[in-house]
């Protein structure tokens, strides 16, 4: 009896192991069905955003013939998760949100993310996108994803707490700090921090400011965290730090209700963050406004401006690959693009697109002409190194000190990426 | 002896009672457990084919002196969890017990385990951030420069186990009064006759017959709080820094954030391996008499 | 304790327990475009239901409800009854080594669960229960079964064995053994698990994330937490007004199962 305890164990090990097994060999993934009109599977961690695409969707079953039927994720990280996985799986999908930067170089470099240089050949022939966004999309010559959104991080401002102190739009980063000096004089703090996530947005800005160079250093781990250089910029934001120029860390309320109720007078922000001060119960104009902020030194010239693009990708090995492909080209054309222009009230990439929102548009028009675009902190930094910075500036902003343990550690995962990346070229 | 002879002859029919939670935790718990325990030896980003690199994860694990601050604060976890919400369920238990309305008085305990996750996550940060719900409290009754609750460690911590027991004694006061409910009348009344009430009553006869509840209580606590993630995640994500992070937050990070499937399927095995060793520990003393009836 | 000192600690001690629900409350009914957190004691005009149905639009949430409820109620039955199959097994009929094949059960709890999702996503994706109604029923069914366990077993140790052998003397099956004798005894206990597995079930968002997509088939909180982010969405009123619609039927279920625990304490002598 004994035994039959035993024989069933081992057939439950053993199917267990089978079931493991399974799991690993290889991926299921069948080639595309080669439909391009019906409906279209589509996964994304903006999950805020799916009632802008079931609106969407219905302007593309009209000029397309391509349902979108949304799957919105809350979790960005399980939803990273998600979609490597499915990728083994043939539930890989059609359309997908992703990033730019190392993680779309990861799909890439395994080749599961479907190439789009014709799409992206047209769009530039046709005016419809411009150069400068290629580059996020370009690895080793080729391009991948197109563009799902753009956004540029600039300055937003409680315009009645600007008005009450006399204040104006900085045109110089000296106006900057004056206008900060003088709001804390009359009791109002100038600037948002949190101690959590968007804990880069001051760093980008002081060391991009300071030295685009520099800035485009570090990410490429040419430039060390300990350098010098950057430690100087650091103490530049402690020495702010010590005029207590920040909110306070610990607060979570929504940035956008504390720029209401005037816990800060100033917010660094992708420019989607209007849409969150609107449903704040603000108005663009009267109760906020927004201005890019000048370099913090005035030899950067042209200024650089901090942009987030967020790709929407179709998997290499997707049934509905021919669907995803067909409608990623749909998307850059101008009537999608003033279509999601009104759905999001976004900046839309494509300077043909109507452009719903006045103000974003001459944000677009203006950061075209006058700025130089560096990528977002966020996406430019390789994620190992990301989720340590992130922390170490979220203990910074907790506890002001110091810079050098911060910036230590920082580098510590710095050499470790760098090193393992080194080894995986040999 | 005789009764040695009893059990073997219903042997068969144990293992069909039994065998369908065994199929079901083997199936959908353990099948993907030992994948994970496989990942642990490999070096895997969630693309392509995980790589074996024997024990690097383990070794990486153990290197990291971050990794030591998050166990310290999870055994942080594990005893806060024992002493407020198991010490306050009981007390809540005993308290109601006998009690006529009892069950009304139970409720404001029970609704908070009622409430979602989101919901508890979002109205505790609401309460503990800086010039929160509980700092504008503080601030009538003229604390004026109240401890930043969120920011320091461990007091983060602490406040966090706090805000976890809020949601969580409602739920050991209900088991405990299942174990107060199901001892026998007849013994009870005797004592109270003899005159027991209050503690003499408490040591004499219900603390015994809670033991096997009460083991069941903290066992459960032991688990659940060696696994504690939500709440940290909702409210402070393990910051500032990685001040109070957990070994499931950790192992969290490494997997979903950083894709770093291998370190993370090695810190799920450890955790594992101490929650199991713990548990086994913990419910053989607990439970062993009980087992040789 | 006298039972009057007895009865006023619990109800200050309930009012502070409150406090919280009652921020929850009153913070969900301000509009958002009133919202402060300035001011986080003081009610502030009535919006509850326009939050509440703003939640329901954006998150289309009308179909969770019902996959939602089958999720719930019929997991913790099915945990319910197979973990105290498990219990009786161990206890009434002594099953060999019945302490170890205990701990393979228990053993299915102690692991954190956002460890097997990916594995099970996978396995899941390949035999074909991914985004089904039957895939969310047996995993949710299979996390709650360990829980069950623990505590049938546990409560089962208390009942003396001569029940089992006076049964056995009468010449009943083992089979209605458990169904007529052994689960009707129980029934304060597999009430109590079944709340709290539902309600577990209920608020589930990990499980619910990985393993379905379509709205059918998702789980509500699963389609709730997606309102708040940075990336625009809800304001935090919405948000909490969404927590309290999403809790009101788990609050509802306590309240009404309560007076069965009244009815249990007459039911759990034995």
């Amino acid at each position: 009896m004994k035994s039959t305890t035993r024989r069933v164990g081992l057939l439950a090990t053993v199917s267990v192991a089978a079931l493991a097994l399974t799991a690993c060999s290889g991926g299921g993934g069948g080639a595309s069905d080669g439909a391009t009109t019906g409906t279209l599977n589509f996964y994304t961690d903006k999950a805020a955003w799916e009632p802008d695409f079931d609106t969407l969707s219905e302007t593309s079953s009209s000029d397309v013939d391509i349902e979108l039927n949304t799957t919105g994720y809350s979790d960005a990280n399980q939803y990273d998760a998600f979609i490597r996985q499915s990728f083994r799986t043939n539930k890989s999908p059609g359309l997908f949100s992703w990033h730019t930067g190392s993680s779309l170089k990861e799909l890439v470099d395994e080749n599961l993310v479907a190439e789009t240089t014709d799409i992206w050949d047209k769009a530039i022939a046709d005016g419809y996108v411009s150069e400068d966004l290629k580059k996020y999309y370009t690895i080793d010559g080729k391009q991948y994803c197109v563009p799902m959104n753009i956004a540029y991080w600039i300055m937003y401002y409680n315009k009645t707490i600007f008005d009450e102190n006399g204040l104006e739009k900085p045109t110089t980063w000296d106006e900057l700090m004056q206008d900060a000096a003088t709001l804390k004089a009359n009791g109002v703090t100038p600037f948002y921090q949190t101690s959590v996530l968007f804990t880069f947005p001051w760093f980008q800005q002081l060391v991009a400011g300071t030295d685009p160079e520099l800035y485009n250093g570090l990410s490429t781990g040419e430039v060390k965290y300990t350098d010098p250089r950057v430690v100087d910029i650091m103490n530049v934001w402690l020495d702010q730090q010590n005029k207590g120029w920040f909110s306070d860390a610990g607060s979570t309320t929504d940035p956008a209700v504390m720029l209401k109720q005037g816990d800060m007078a100033m917010i660094n922000f992708g420019s989607f963050f209007g849409a969150s001060l609107d449903a704040a119960g603000m108005t663009q104009g009267t109760d906020y406004d927004f201005f890019v902020i000048p370099a913090v030194n005035s030899d950067v010239d042209p200024n650089a401006v901090a942009v987030e693009t967020g790709p929407l990708c179709t998997a290499e090995n997707s049934p509905q690959r021919d669907l995803g492909m067909a409608f990623a080209e749909w998307w850059m054309s101008p009537d999608a693009q003033s279509a999601w222009s009104e759905a999001r009230g976004d900046v839309p990439f494509n300077p043909k697109a109507t452009v719903a929102n006045e103000a974003l548009s001459e944000l677009g028009t203006s950061v075209a002409t006058d700025d130089q675009l560096v990528e977002r902190y966020f996406e430019a930094t390789p994620t190992p190194i990301l989720t340590v910075a992130l922390e170490q500036f979220g203990a910074f902003n907790a506890n002001p000190g110091d810079p050098l343990p911060f910036l230590q550690k920082i580098q510590d995962a710095a050499d470790a990426y760098w090193a393992d990346q080194g080894a995986d070229q040999k | 002896m005789s009764r040695r002879r009893d059990s073997t002859s219903y042997q068969w029919s144990a293992r069909g009672f039994i065998a369908p939670g065994v199929i079901l935790v083997a199936v959908l718990l353990y099948a993907p457990l030992l994948w994970t325990t496989y990942l642990s030896f490999t070096e895997y980003n969630g693309l392509g084919d995980p790589d074996w690199v024997g024990l690097a994860n383990y070794g990486a694990m153990f290197a990291d002196p971050e990794f030591f601050g998050s166990l310290g604060n999870t055994l942080l976890w594990v005893a806060g969890t024992l002493i407020v919400p198991v010490g306050l369920g009981l007390g809540l238990a005993l308290l109601t017990f006998d009690l006529k309305g009892g069950i009304w008085l139970r409720l404001p305990f029970l609704i908070p385990y009622a409430i979602s996750g989101i919901g508890v996550g979002l109205i505790w940060s609401f309460i503990l951030q800086s010039d929160g719900a509980l700092d504008q409290a503080l601030a009538l009754v003229g604390v004026v420069d109240p401890p930043r609750w969120l920011l320091d460690a461990p007091l983060n911590t602490v406040v966090m186990i706090l805000a976890s027991s809020w949601q969580g004694v409602g739920v050991n006061a209900l088991l405990f009064t299942i174990g107060l409910q199901s001892i026998p009348k007849e013994p009870l009344e005797a004592a109270r006759l003899d005159g027991a009430r209050g503690a003499r009553l408490f040591g004499s006869i219900l603390w015994p017959m809670l033991r096997p509840l009460t083991a069941v209580v903290i066992g459960l606590s032991i688990v659940a709080s060696l696994k504690t993630f939500d709440i940290v995640q909702g409210m402070t994500k393990g910051g500032p820094g990685r001040a109070s992070e957990t070994l499931a937050l950790t192992m969290y990070k490494d997997t979903f954030v950083n894709s770093d499937y291998g370190l993370g399927s090695a810190i799920a095995v450890f955790l594992t391996i101490v929650t199991l060793v713990a548990s086994v520990l913990y419910l053989r003393q607990q439970l062993s008499k009980k087992n040789e009836i | 304790m006298s039972r009057s000192i007895r009865t006023a600690v619990l109800i200050v001690a309930g009012i502070i327990w409150l406090l919280p629900v009652y921020l929850l409350v009153i913070n969900a009914a301000k509009s958002p475009a009133d919202f402060t957190s300035k001011e986080a004691w003081l009610p502030n005009g009535f919006a509850l239901f326009e939050n509440m149905s703003d939640a329901l639009s954006l998150s289309g949430l009308g179909d969770a409800v019902f996959s939602t409820l089958i999720y719930s109620v019929v997991s913790p039955i099915i945990a319910v009854l197979v973990g105290a199959a498990a219990g009786f097994a161990i206890v009434a009929l002594r099953l060999k080594h019945g302490f170890a094949w205990f701990v393979v059960i228990f053993g299915g709890t102690v692991f954190p669960l956002q460890m097997v999702l990916i594995p099970l996503f996978d396995g899941y994706s390949r035999v074909g229960l991914f985004d089904t109604r039957l895939g969310m029923v047996l995993v949710y069914t299979a996390i709650s079964v360990p829980f069950s366990a623990f505590v049938m077993r546990n409560f089962f140790s208390g009942i003396a064995h001569n029940v089992f052998e006076a049964a056995v003397v009468d010449g009943a099956s083992t089979l209605r053994i458990f169904l007529r004798v052994y689960i009707p005894m129980a029934m304060s206990a597999l009430v109590a698990i079944f709340i709290l597995q539902a309600t577990f079930v209920w608020n589930d968002l990990l499980l619910g994330l990985t393993l379905s997509q379509s709205d059918d088939v998702r789980p509500i909180v699963t389609t709730l937490s997606g309102m708040q982010s940075t990336y625009g969405g809800a304001q935090l009123s919405t948000v909490l007004a969404a927590g309290i619609l999403v809790s009101l039927p788990t609050v509802v279920l306590f309240l009404f199962t309560q007076k069965f625990f009244a009815k249990g304490l007459a039911l759990g002598q034995y």
